[in-house]
């Protein structure tokens, strides 16, 4: 019989809910999670032991996810997501090209941005055309980001996020859709 | 325009100019100090301005004054805040060291002598220094060009030009050991004395340190410009597909549907629910769980309250006490009165009787059928019938 690790427990309780473990995690508990799916042989393991029940243990740069084994999620839904995500990332590109994994900022940072980048709140105002303020907007986009595990809160007092590796699932699948060329189209 | 006379006049002129050639220092980066500006600070002291020109320690230009770049390099050098790196010192000293061989061999003189050995000496501890700052100069502003450098094409251009400051180096040390080795080694041998065996070591141990160095900046230097290279290719593609998503064509013009299909990333579900119910072996025995029923049943008696319905003032009139007679017929009574006569037919007796009120022959069957269920016990039934007015009695009489 073998010893799965005794965290087995938190790492499904995180994953199955759809977010990410990155290594970078400011919170001590989950990047420990991380050393321990990293460490060697427990890739495979927890793999294996997750595959029995339907759950496919994936690994990011950096980073682990789970996906499923059957298609039973709504295309509907997968797109819309998909469309929100590729806003999210041009507006934070646009305030720093910079903007990927391990950075700090604050959303004063991106406020200070808005009031001399034209373009920057152009993009966000085609984000946040319900939110009452541009405080608001932003907000809305950071807490987004922060509940499916891209980015997390690692100071309050200060208001500082930290972009976490998981991020880059987001830059990895817009790497992977292809743009046909003009021969593809004829 | 003159310099300074001697070294007194110069420590005397930045004691006394402290502040302003601070403040020139600290706003070099700006378009220099406006004359009021410095007058201000230097107390409208003309002269003194005069003299700072003079010596040519200020420049002017238009209506601003600027520090001369001697002085910029000297203080950014000694608080290691320059942010150029000039490898030329390196060149210049190796030079020095091959021209000061030169003049030894050419000396007889002792006193001569010495003094070019004594040169040669300094010489060569400078340039393990100057190597091991610029190195240290180089791996301080690369880092720094990276993190903080805003413009795109700028940075990379700049570590492209570090990643070229690190050959020179590079070629620079590999003279300088070329120089201590194999070239005048005759010289060296020949004035091998221990200090300057000493310095010849450090010297040596300095290079090496450098080289070291600079393969892991080199090596830096890379990982950067791809870093670059992948983020300016990634921001390429993120344009042209926020680019075709606005346009409405993203579906259309690439493979954005076929890659969603091929995911099942739980990330894209609605925060997925696991409602489980409680164990009922939980909920019979665990102390825990128990507590919780019982202060989930506090909570909800506390929470419904029975109304009870205020009845309105009850009218006088329902209080008045009101009387109802009924006369009723007393079944024990017929029953004794009939055994007590001499009947022996229940329905003639039942004729008879004196009834407390008006009865009329349907009262009489219902008293009669009452009267034989009630004490079956005392009266027999023997089979026969007898009819009276259309309807066929059973007779009854007493028990003997």
């Amino acid at each position: 019989m073998i010893k799965m690790p005794s965290q087995t427990a938190d790492i499904f309780k995180i994953l199955s809910k759809g977010l990410f473990i990155s290594s970078n995690s400011s919170g001590k508990a989950t990047a420990d999670l991380f050393e321990v799916i990293d460490s060697e042989g427990n890739f495979e393991l927890l793999r294996n032991y997750f595959l029995n029940i339907g759950f496919v243990l994936e690994k990011g740069d950096q980073y682990y996810y789970f996906s499923r084994q059957e298609t039973k999620q709504d295309l509907e839904k997968k797109i819309e997501k998909a469309y929100k995500w590729i806003d999210y990332v041009d507006f934070l590109k646009t305030f720093d090209t910079a903007f990927s994994a391990g950075l700090r900022f604050s959303i004063s940072d991106i406020l200070t941005k808005l009031k001399i980048d034209a373009d920057l709140e152009g993009k966000l105002s085609a984000i946040g055309k319900d939110a009452k303020s541009w405080e608001d907007a932003v907000r809305n986009i950071i807490d987004d980001l922060v509940k499916d595990s891209f980015i997390e809160l690692c100071n309050e007092i200060s208001g500082e996020y930290k972009v976490l590796a998981a991020f880059k699932y987001i830059e990895d699948l817009i790497m992977t859709i292809n743009i046909n060329t003009e021969e593809d189209a004829q | 325009m003159s310099k300074f006379a001697n070294i007194r006049d110069l420590f005397a002129m930045l004691k006394r100019e402290e502040k302003i050639l601070t403040d020139f220092f600290e706003k070099r980066k700006l378009n220099g100090l406006k004359y009021d500006y410095v007058s201000d600070v230097l107390e409208n002291q003309d002269d003194r301005i005069k003299y700072l020109v003079d010596k040519e320690v200020i420049r002017e230009h238009s209506d601003t004054f600027e520090l001369d770049e001697l002085y910029i390099s000297f203080f950014e050098q000694a608080l290691d805040a320059n942010e150029e790196i000039n490898i030329s010192y390196i060149n210049e000293n190796i030079e020095t060291i091959k021209q000061n061989i030169n003049y030894y061999v050419n000396e007889k003189g002792e006193t001569k002598r010495n003094e070019y050995i004594r040169k040669i000496k300094n010489t060569l501890r400078n340039i393990g220094v100057i190597t091991i700052h610029n190195v240290i100069d180089l791996k301080r502003n690369v880092e720094n060009t990276y993190k903080t450098e805003a413009n795109y094409k700028n940075k990379k251009l700049k570590l492209q030009n570090f990643d070229k400051k690190s050959n020179d180096i590079n070629s620079l040390i590999l003279q300088s050991e070329k120089l201590i080795d194999e070239n005048e080694s005759s010289f060296f041998a020949a004035t091998l004395d221990d200090e300057l065996q000493t310095i010849i070591s450090n010297l040596k141990v300095s290079l090496d340190k450098s080289k070291h160095n600079l393969i892991e900046i080199k090596k830096q230097i890379i990982n950067f410009l791809n870093q670059i290279q992948a983020q300016s290719i990634f921001i390429d593609k993120l344009r042209k597909i926020k680019y075709l998503k606005d346009q409405v064509t993203l579906k259309s013009s690439t493979d954005f549907i076929e890659v969603l299909k091929k995911k099942n990333d739980l990330v894209f579900d609605t925060a997925p629910q696991y409602p489980l119910k409680l164990s009922l072996v939980a909920l019979q025995t665990d102390e825990a769980v128990r507590e919780s029923i019982l202060k989930i049943a506090a909570r909800k008696k506390c929470g419904i309250k029975i109304q009870r319905p205020i009845a309105e003032i009850i009218s006088s009139e329902l209080l008045d006490t009101k009387t109802e007679e009924e006369i009723f017929i007393n079944h024990e009574v017929i029953k004794n009165a009939f055994l007590a006569s001499g009947y022996s037919n229940l329905l003639d007796y039942m004729e008879t009787y004196k009834y407390p009120k008006e009865v009329n022959f349907e009262d009489i069957i219902l008293i009669y059928c009452q009267l034989v269920s009630l004490y079956e016990t005392d009266l027999v039934f023997n089979g026969e019938y007898q009819e009276k007015n259309g309807v066929n009695f059973a007779i009854v009489t007493h028990k003997q």
